[in-house]
């Protein structure tokens, strides 16, 4: 992979303000428009504070937090990780994206037949790369593929969500054989070096093109993380 | 002003950042090669490559590529492609022939890395180029012949 010089961060998006004059009519328009509608929930977040940090100072002490409130606190963490802007490329071995959310009337597997293979970044069929540019500003173009600061790719596959209940995904982020090796601070972490590249977790509350953002903040989902993790990472029942 | 290398020439355009490399190559350099669709990535006529791999130029913002070797159709000269642009004669596979430059170069792209694909590798490297005379068919049977063309074992005195 060599699109690495696309990671170099740009000015603000204004793409759809370019009429170029040569352009011959738009003959695939119509048949395009079909596709997705999206959501109509128009960003409202600020952009969070992001850099190194130190989970060990964002979380709690152990045990003082009771499970009751680490309970509570993964009921806000799980409706982030299911939420579509998240477990839509969270998928199985099948290597299929999905596209779901509320613009749509069902889940469906990603347009054009795209199956990002067992590299999980589309080596051998299509490379997410071709269209999913590597930048750090979103692409606010509705219905145009979603930039973020990383190369584009599947999260592995032992970390599948989709479809999953709130309860199987606590229990897989509460397994270090599923989640990346990571206790309750190493989560924190991730998701603060995600952050700090402008990556997947980051961009989840700042979509561009009209998508519903996951809810609440960066910020306050890992002071929730903080919370679960203190309270020893309690799981609803199956 | 930006710096990047178009079919092997050293070019500076002066465009805000933001501009995508389809309107640089079209409106400012008049390469117009790879074609206006749709503008979001969704049909593959804009297909170029850039440092060897197939993007979709209308999502590639300039300011993005300072440095970069981008290849259009009109710069191809890889053996993959020329296996292809003669497999497409042979077959006549345009019929209109809009979405083909984005075709011919996604079919190059793949059997540069896939030299004997399958049926369902043409399908899986090809779905996101879109064709509205609906040659699907005929681009499979091409770059099936451009495969047995690039083969080893292949003779042209056969």
């Amino acid at each position: 992979m060599k699109p690495i010089r696309l990671a170099m961060s740009l000015a603000t998006c204004s793409q759809a303000t370019f009429v170029p004059a040569s352009f011959v009519p738009a003959i695939f328009v119509p048949a395009i428009l079909v596709i997705a509608t999206f959501a109509l929930v128009i960003l409202a977040f600020p952009t969070p504070v992001f850099g190194a940090g130190n989970g060990g100072q964002e979380m709690p002490p152990k045990g003082s937090v009771s499970e009751a409130d680490g309970l509570k606190a993964w009921q806000r963490i799980e409706a982030v990780v299911t939420h579509p802007r998240c477990s839509n490329c969270h998928v199985g071995a099948d290597n299929i994206p999905m596209w779901s959310g509320p613009s749509f009337d069902r889940p469906r597997p990603h347009g054009m037949n795209v199956n990002a293979g067992v590299s999980r970044i589309g080596v051998g069929t299509l490379l997410c790369s071709t269209c999913h540019m590597t930048s750090t500003e979103p692409n606010d173009v509705p219905h145009a593929p979603p930039h973020v600061g990383l190369p584009w790719q599947l999260a592995p596959v032992e970390f599948a969500w989709f479809g999953k209940s709130g309860a199987e995904i606590c229990q897989q982020l509460k397994d270090p054989a599923r989640n990346g090796g990571r206790d309750a601070l190493g989560l924190i972490e991730h998701l603060r070096d995600d952050a700090s590249h402008h990556g997947f977790v980051l961009w989840g509350w700042n979509p561009g093109g009209n998508r519903e953002p996951v809810p609440g903040t960066l910020e306050v989902h890992i002071a929730d993380v903080g919370l679960w993790g203190a309270a020893g990472q309690p799981c609803p029942p199956n | 002003m930006i710096q990047l290398t178009v079919n092997g020439k050293e070019r500076q355009v002066d465009v805000v950042p933001d501009m995508p490399l389809l309107w640089v190559l079209r409106d400012e350099l008049g390469i117009t090669g790879p074609k206006y669709g749709c503008g979001i990535a969704q049909c593959g006529a804009c297909t170029v490559t850039i440092d060897g791999l197939p993007v979709r130029s209308c999502q590639a913002r300039i300011g993005l590529l300072e440095g970069a070797q981008v290849q259009t159709i009109e710069g191809m000269t890889t053996k993959p492609f020329r296996a292809v642009q003669q497999a497409w004669i042979e077959h006549q596979v345009p019929q209109c022939g809009y979405c083909q430059t984005g075709q011919i170069m996604q079919a190059a792209a793949l059997l540069a890395t896939t030299p004997n694909p399958t049926d369902d590798d043409i399908n899986a490297a090809m779905a996101g180029n879109l064709c509205r005379c609906g040659t699907y068919a005929r681009i499979r049977t091409a770059i099936h012949a451009a495969a047995t063309q690039l083969s080893p074992t292949h003779s042209t005195e056969s």
